[in-house]
């Protein structure tokens, strides 16, 4: 860290470089004494040091709730919105699901979670007018083979299944070559698919989708019910990993959850239909918005 | 000139010298000079310049310092205390059971901490605050701006869009039915584009950015003087997952509360902060807990749990230092489509004249009535609202 370039006395850039201080989180992580101690300097300085690093890290970050409301730049916007291309799911979620977060479907075996996400694998790749985000799609998958027959049949029908845009436009997207398919079976490869592999695409604005279906499947083998707090663990880092490279790229990720029941003594006979979603509140804390899937039929009319 | 040397604002180790050497007040300093004190203590002229600088600075500020200074000791009757709590207001939360438990409303000057599971609604409270700070006093709010550090992202604009027109309309029922010339005159400026325009929004991403923030959350406050509300919505998710060392999350921990306390008090500003719940595991079953340990429970003056009791939605107040822990229901309305949007139609009947509050909602259903017979649509959605009248 150059730290000339900061608007600082000099005498404290002389003791910044003494100290070997090398970056702004060493400094924040720091506390007022330490520093004091550490760099020889009267609290006076630190706080003054303390303030500019601030201010250097969060320059111009302050917006108001208006001008976030009045923003209508697509690249910005809150507003702005993926279309699930399904009317009635889009009017459920006043538009789509948002650019920015985890979007989590969860529901029972069977009950179309699959065909959503390859539906909205095809969605992401409309133009922004209908609804799309004009780039393609990661879907990985994490049990089962990627379904590819399904996905065919879904791009041929897409001048029924999407009546509301026009068939010029539909005929020049090529929706099979922007959908990028990995397989992750285990914890570490799924660690490295999304540290490494996706950012690339990402950072290269050909994917503006990620699908990882499902969540659950990684980690409901190599978890047994005494390594919650491991579990915990691997699940709060990967979902803070999927929650900044949304935020960074404006991406949306779905995750597919499954469901599980919990059995209490009271209601041991109405398990089956509690269908409490896997992945305990660890997972759930993450920030996410969920749409549960309790009577899903798949969606054939959008 | 009495002033004992241990206290000047000097760097640790020079301090430490003097000490040492035998210095005890600032007028044994003064008398020795620059150039004796080199030698005594062993530091550079120039240091020892330094030194007799801030200490005669110092002298100067302690002669003129008034006792209305932060930072320096005041002393006050605790009956002094007393009437300054009571002249304060209350952020209203629009529940009145909320409302009640909490003694009137959120406090000002107070750390205020909402836990609870995921989805159950701190965000939406937090949401609601932001815009009931800025509701006029003649309505009796505390008429302030209100400054929002989200850093999960869960800040939605629209929704508190949908919250401030609820709150307008609220006010312009109360305004019609008691016709008084100071509200009506609030109401010429009370409007959803002057409530967005003074909530203040800052997105962190990680826990440098928080602190960061935190640290430039004086110098805000100093120019935004009208802000009575910090919200930091989600103070548990920058810090549950980056720290192996968990002393070092202590630490910071520890010290972001000390500063929010502070901010609280210098600018008479009540603080928000939102928890998650963690799963303790004990021998024979495990419980919901607030997330980020046990020493993180004393940095909150209040604390309220939101949790499900299986579809209802309950606050409990966990923590006060005036109120008794108790248990009430809430809701978090929704709004009803074919445009007709009525978000938190419990804040519309908040009334407390409750003979208006039985008109309204006389008016309110026969509209509805109206409406889906007249278009002949049947709604996608049937929505009821429950109210605690």
């Amino acid at each position: 860290m150059d730290w000339d370039q900061f608007d600082l006395n000099p005498k404290v850039i002389a003791a910044l470089k003494k100290a070997d201080i090398k970056s702004i989180k060493e400094i924040l992580n720091l506390s007022g004494a330490d520093l004091q101690r550490l760099m020889k300097l009267s609290s006076a300085d630190i706080q003054c040091l303390l303030k500019t690093v601030s201010h250097m890290l969060r320059r111009s970050s302050m917006l108001t709730a208006l001008q976030l409301y009045q923003d209508k730049d697509h690249r910005t916007s809150q507003h702005q919105k993926l279309s699930l291309g399904c009317s009635v799911l889009d009017n459920l979620l006043k538009g789509g699901i948002p650019l920015v977060g985890i979007t989590e479907v969860a529901g029972e075996s069977s009950a179309g979670k699959t065909q959503i996400s390859l539906q909205l694998c095809l969605c992401v790749q409309y133009p922004y007018q209908y609804g799309g985000l004009e780039s393609g799609a990661v879907y990985i998958c994490t049990e089962d083979v990627f379904p590819s027959k399904r996905l065919q049949q879904l791009i041929d029908q897409q001048h029924k299944l999407r009546a509301d845009v026009p068939a010029e436009v539909i005929q020049k997207i090529k929706f099979g070559n922007s959908i990028f398919v990995e397989h992750a079976a285990d914890l570490d490869t799924f660690h490295n698919c999304i540290t490494k592999r996706i950012s690339l695409l990402l950072t290269r604005g050909m994917v503006r989708l990620v699908v990882i279906d499902s969540i659950a499947a990684l980690f409901r083998c190599e978890f047994g019910a005494s390594d919650s707090v491991t579990k915990a663990r691997y699940l709060q880092t990967f979902g803070a990993q999927l929650h900044s490279l949304s935020t960074r790229f404006r991406t949306p990720i779905m995750c597919i959850n499954q469901v599980t029941d919990a059995v209490s003594e009271s209601e041991a006979t109405q398990c089956g239909s509690s269908g409490l979603q896997c992945l305990s509140s660890t997972w759930n804390n993450l920030g996410k918005s969920t749409a549960n899937e309790t009577d899903g039929q798949p969606n054939t009319a959008a | 000139m009495q002033r004992d040397v241990g206290s000047l604002p000097l760097a640790p180790a020079v301090r430490a010298r003097l000490v040492s050497a035998g210095f005890q007040s600032v007028q044994e300093l003064l008398e020795t000079g620059p150039c004796g004190l080199s030698k005594e203590i062993g530091i550079s002229k120039e240091e020892a310049l330094e030194v007799l600088q801030v200490v005669r600075q110092e002298c100067h500020g302690d002669a003129t310092r008034t006792t209305a200074r932060s930072g320096a000791s005041r002393k006050c009757t605790a009956l002094e205390l007393l009437e300054e709590e009571q002249a304060q207001g209350f952020i209203i939360t629009f529940c009145s059971a909320l409302d009640n438990i909490l003694g009137g409303g959120v406090q000002l000057t107070k750390i205020t901490e909402v836990c609870g599971a995921p989805g159950v609604g701190k965000t939406q409270l937090c949401m609601q605050l932001a815009v009931d700070v800025q509701i006029p006093e003649c309505f009796g709010g505390v008429a302030g701006e209100a400054v929002f550090i989200d850093t999960e992202g869960s800040f939605i604009v629209d929704r508190v869009v949908d919250i401030a027109a609820a709150c307008v309309q609220h006010c312009h029922l109360i305004a019609e039915a008691h016709q008084e010339e100071d509200q009506l005159k609030a109401l010429e400026t009370f409007s959803v584009e002057s409530i967005l325009s003074h909530i203040y929004c800052f997105r962190c991403r990680d826990y440098i950015e928080l602190l960061a923030q935190v640290y430039l959350l004086p110098d805000f406050l100093s120019e935004h003087s009208k802000v009575r509300l910090v919200v930091v919505d989600g103070i548990a998710f920058p810090f549950r997952h980056e720290f192996e060392d968990l002393s070092l999350r202590t630490r910071l921990l520890n010290g972001l509360a000390q500063q929010l306390i502070i901010v609280a008090n210098d600018h008479k500003s009540a603080v928000i902060l939102t928890n998650q719940m963690t799963t303790r595991i004990g021998q024979s079953q495990s419980t919901l807990v607030p997330a980020l340990g046990e020493s993180w429970g004393h940095a909150a003056t209040v604390r309220l749990i939101f949790h499900w009791d299986n579809s209802q939605r309950l606050a409990t107040l966990y923590k006060s230092p005036s109120q008794k822990e108790s248990t009430v229901p809430y809701h978090i309305t929704v709004s009803i489509p074919f445009g007709l949007e009525i978000a938190s139609c419990k804040g519309i009947f908040r009334h407390t004249d409750k003979s208006v509050n039985y008109v309204f909602l006389v008016l309110l259903f026969s509209s509805l009535m109206n409406i889906t017979g007249n278009t002949g649509m049947s709604p996608d959605l049937l929505i009821f609202c429950t109210f605690s009248l």
